[in-house]
């Protein structure tokens, strides 16, 4: 194999121009007669949006427009895989979680902006606020959707699970529960746009990690052909997965197109965490079987992963942490369920691993206590059943090449000095 | 509120500066927007991430905790101020080289910590280097790329010292 | 610099600056290393209506030694306490919960004044200062008041400051000979970490190093204001070492105490880690006094 790249350290291309400071990222990004954006975003997680009352915010010195849901009747929903989340939150509307947008506050500067924020008024009829999606599928949970709160369900099977558990000595069941998390990128969603007149088209400069599935959204959303919207990536500054969904880009789109005007939008830390997406809480619920001699026999799941107020990835990376439930183990005999459920948190999509980190918690989990309980070295015990060549996974899928979950264990084994345990 | 001037004067990056400012502006503000120094860069607003870190009075601060008008009288380096006629500060180098740059958004507040690190303790262990950027986070490297690359260029100012002192003994 | 509107006040010297206070105490804000401030009023700078800073007051940089005790100015920061050679010898574990403060730019620009004044009740200071006996000097253009730091903090972010007073200084008494000190800080992680809980603790011992003289025992993050637990000086004053139960007395910390979940942790956690570090002081306090008298030759 070419000895080329792998193993050996490549200087990157752009890093010169990042360690003297001269890369531009969104925000070191300006323009002449460049106007500031705020958004002025849900006061409550789940509510009707009863009035909006921007006539003191539009008196302050410096405010150049207020967008509401009113002045864009046009525009529709968007997101990734389900076209779900609103532009502007419209009176009579309801926002759904706290990062839904209820105005766009256009300033020429960003004090100014922030300042009037704070002079919007807002009036809301208070809903039942879903924080946890067991509650979310009892029967009389308000629906946060019109179709209600079970977003997607995904079933897995393979082999007979019934067979497989009769088959097992030892049988452990278990619930697991993981956290939202933040990928903090270090850069926060940063965007700038401008509208030309002449042509119509909008140029966006702001990160995203789907630069075309981004333009055709926003294209769909703003009812304008793919031409007329051009990204451009500037320096991203970070994205694990959090710039996949659209951001600053409509409401820059927007501001850009109805003031004529450059417009620079960028988010505070704490509006990045409350309105950008996370990745999703899952809660594992894991039966496995296994034999005396620590062979696994049955593997059976349900997980509910709260996709919170949006669709975002959800169905995608839920339905993927269904399909590694038995982690690199062969199992003959799996059946699953996975539930992508709508709560008024805060929308989860796409993290680094995309669903299979919070499953690698239960399933390694299960392993070191079926190995506990059995009397078998948990190393040993993820050997005996770690995949190989020829393996098929819970979707027998047949793993015919490079499969290294063996050498790996061995070598985190040695690196941590692992010795075997006699009990 | 706001629009109250004052003027204040200070050096950055070795040169002089009299500017307008008011007294409501962060010192990270005035960098970036009037100044036009970008490589200074804003992660939180609030002293947690250390990508605003800049060396005023030969200290690392969080200039996302300063006002302006306290930097009145202040020395100043940022990023822009490291090395010397076009050529890269050996700290600079020992990022691009040891792969210690993913995104770089946290690089400028980075070599910036790593400088202020080597002035004060040429020779840091792993612990030492560790505390010197404890103010800084990395989303993208792990900080393992990023402890090699204060290790190396530890290593190489040290040689360069070692030679200029050889030189001189041999004048 | 000018100043037209008197916004923002920089003067050199403290008797203008409590006349600026007297004037203006009610208005504006006393900026020092604005590392609370500038946290508190993000995004909203806007709402102060000026600015007191301290930067140009000199006296109040100052750590000065006499014979029966050390004066810290007001705008000591906390790398400069860390580093302070008179901090380090005399008051050891003022100069630890420094040192674990923030990162090195909080460090740089946070003071020890600040940190009192802001009266946080996970402010990493305020313990050891109890400890010490710290007293605060108040000073206002018609008197110097001087209070014993247990008696400032009247609740979370709430003290007995008035709009015209200025913290000046913070009055150590020196120790004796013979005095121990221990300082455990715990946190979500090494650094840029608010105290989940800490505890500092002071053991002073007779001139022959046997009796047990004074002992202060300070919480921090577990009530309103950082809190002594004074109970503990009863069960070891008068003692020597070997009378003392280290359990019963970390047991009696766990007691006295009453914290609240939040979000750095639950109640139970923190009562369970205050007998932990409680015997942790205890024991590193014992092995001082040990090496101390029983020099290993
Ligand atoms: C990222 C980060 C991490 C931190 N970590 C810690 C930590 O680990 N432990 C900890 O204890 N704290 C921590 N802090 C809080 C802060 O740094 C300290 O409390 C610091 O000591 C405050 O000092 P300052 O000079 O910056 O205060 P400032 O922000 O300038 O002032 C704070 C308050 O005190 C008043 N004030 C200041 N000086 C005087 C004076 N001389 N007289 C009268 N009033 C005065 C001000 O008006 C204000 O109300 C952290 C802060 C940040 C941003
Ligand atoms: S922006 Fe200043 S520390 Fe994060
Ligand atoms: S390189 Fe991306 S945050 Fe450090």
């Amino acid at each position: 194999m070419s000895k080329m790249y792998v193993g050996e350290n490549i200087i990157k291309v752009d890093s010169k121009e990042k360690v003297i400071g001269k890369a531009l990222y969104p925000d070191d990004l300006s323009f002449e007669g460049m106007l500031y954006l705020k958004i002025k975003r849900a006061v409550h997680p789940h509510a009707i949006l009863r009035k909006l009352d921007i006539s003191k915010a539009e008196k302050l010195p410096g405010i150049v427009k207020i967008i509401t849901a009113a002045d864009i009747p046009w525009v529709k929903n968007f997101g990734l895989i389900i076209k779900d989340q609103p532009v502007l939150i419209g009176i009579g509307q309801k926002m759904r979680y706290m990062g839904d947008a209820l105005a766009i506050v256009i300033a020429e500067n960003k004090e100014i902006a922030s300042q009037a924020l704070r002079l919007i008024e807002v009036e809301v009829e208070k809903l039942e606020v879903i924080s946890d999606p067991i509650r979310a599928i009892e029967k009389d949970a308000p629906p946060i959707h019109n179709n209600g709160n079970i977003l997607a369900t995904h079933y897995l099977e393979k082999g007979n699970i019934e067979k497989g558990f009769a088959q097992a000595d030892l049988i452990v069941d278990k619930e697991y529960r993981t956290s939202f998390l933040d990928h903090i990128p270090l850069q926060v969603e940063s965007g700038l746009g401008v509208f030309d007149a002449k042509t119509e088209v909008i140029t966006i400069w702001a990160a995203t990690q789907w630069i075309h599935d981004t333009q055709a959204d926003m294209a769909q959303a703003l009812g304008l052909p793919k031409e007329k919207i051009r990204i451009i990536q500037p320096a991203i500054g970070g994205a694990f997965g959090k710039r996949e969904d659209i951001s600053v880009h409509l409401h820059l789109a927007l501001a850009a197109m109805l003031t004529k005007r450059p417009v620079k939008l960028t988010y505070t830390r704490e509006e990045s965490m409350i309105t950008q997406s996370k990745r999703h809480a899952f809660i594992v619920r894991a039966k496995t079987g296994a034999t005396k001699t620590g062979y696994l026999t049955a593997w059976q799941v349900e997980v509910i992963g709260d996709t919170g107020a949006y669709a975002s990835s959800g169905p995608a990376v839920v339905r993927k942490g269904l399909y590694h439930c038995t982690g690199p183990y062969n199992v003959p005999n799996v059946k699953g369920v996975a539930y992508t459920i709508y709560t008024n948190n805060t929308y989860a999509g796409a993290m680094r691993g995309f669903g299979t980190t919070q499953m690698a918690f239960a399933y390694e989990s299960q392993m070191d206590i079926l190995a506990f309980e059995l009397g078998i070295d948990p190393v040993r015990f993820r050997l005996q059943n770690a995949y190989e060549i020829g393996s098929s996974t819970p979707n027998q899928q047949i793993l015919n090449t490079s499969v290294g979950v063996k050498d790996t264990i061995q070598e985190a084994a040695r690196m941590a000095n692992w010795k075997e345990e006699s009990r | 509120m706001s629009t109250h001037k004052l003027t204040i004067e200070f050096i950055i990056n070795g040169q002089k500066r009299k500017i307008e400012t008011t007294p409501f502006t962060r010192l990270l503000d005035l960098i970036r927007d009037d100044l036009h120094l970008t490589g200074t860069k804003e992660g939180c607003g609030k002293g947690e991430c250390g990508a605003c870190t800049i060396i005023m009075n030969h200290q690392l601060v969080a200039s996302c905790l300063v006002l302006a008008p306290q930097a009145d009288g202040a020395e100043i380096i940022t990023i822009e101020g490291l090395g010397e006629k076009g050529k890269l500060d050996p700290i600079q180098e020992a990022f691009i080289e040891t792969g210690a740059v993913q995104c770089g958004f946290c690089t400028p507040g980075m070599v910036l910590a790593a400088k202020k690190l080597l002035e004060e303790n040429p020779h840091p262990n792993i612990e030492e280097i560790k505390r010197g950027i404890s103010g800084n986070l990395c989303r993208c490297t792990g900080y393992k790329k990023i402890i090699e690359a204060i290790n190396l260029a530890a290593k190489r100012l040290t040689q360069q010292l070692e030679e200029e002192k050889g030189k001189e003994k041999n004048v | 610099m000018k100043n037209q509107e008197g916004q923002y006040f920089s003067p050199q010297q403290i008797p203008e600056a409590l006349e600026i206070l007297s004037k203006y105490g009610k208005e504006i804000k006393i900026i020092a290393g604005g590392s609370d401030l500038l946290v508190q009023y993000h995004d909203r700078l806007y709402e102060i209506a000026g600015w007191l800073d301290l930067k140009n007051l000199t006296e109040l940089k100052k750590i000065e030694l006499n014979s029966s005790e050390v004066s810290i100015g007001a705008m000591i920061t906390h790398s400069q306490l860390e580093k302070s050679p008179q901090i380090k010898n005399y008051f050891p574990i003022l100069s630890r919960a420094a040192a674990e403060i923030g990162s090195p730019q909080i460090r740089n620009r946070g003071t020890i004044g600040g940190n009192i004044v802001n009266a946080s009740p996970a402010g990493d200071l305020l313990s050891p200062l109890i400890a010490y006996e710290a007293k605060l000097v108040l000073l206002s253009s018609d008197e110097k008041n001087i209070i014993p730091a247990e008696q400032f903090f009247t609740g979370p972010k709430k003290t007995i400051l008035k709009p015209n007073q200025l913290l000046t200084q913070i009055i150590l008494p020196l120790p004796p000979q013979n005095c121990y000190s221990s300082w455990v800080k715990v946190g979500k992680r090494k650094a840029l970490a608010i105290s989940t809980i800490a505890l500092a603790m002071v053991v002073k011992m007779s001139e022959d190093n046997q009796i047990i003289q004074g002992a202060k025992v300070c919480l921090s993050s577990i009530a309103p204001t950082p809190l002594e637990i004074k109970e503990v000086r009863e069960e070891m004053i008068g003692k020597t070492f070997s009378q003392v139960n280290f359990t019963k007395l970390a047991q009696l910390v766990e007691d006295k105490i009453s914290p609240i979940d939040d979000i750095r942790g639950t109640k139970e956690y923190r009562k369970e880690v205050a007998r932990r570090i409680m015997i942790h002081c205890l024991e590193e306090i014992y092995s001082c006094w040990r090496d101390k008298c029983l020099p290993i030759n």
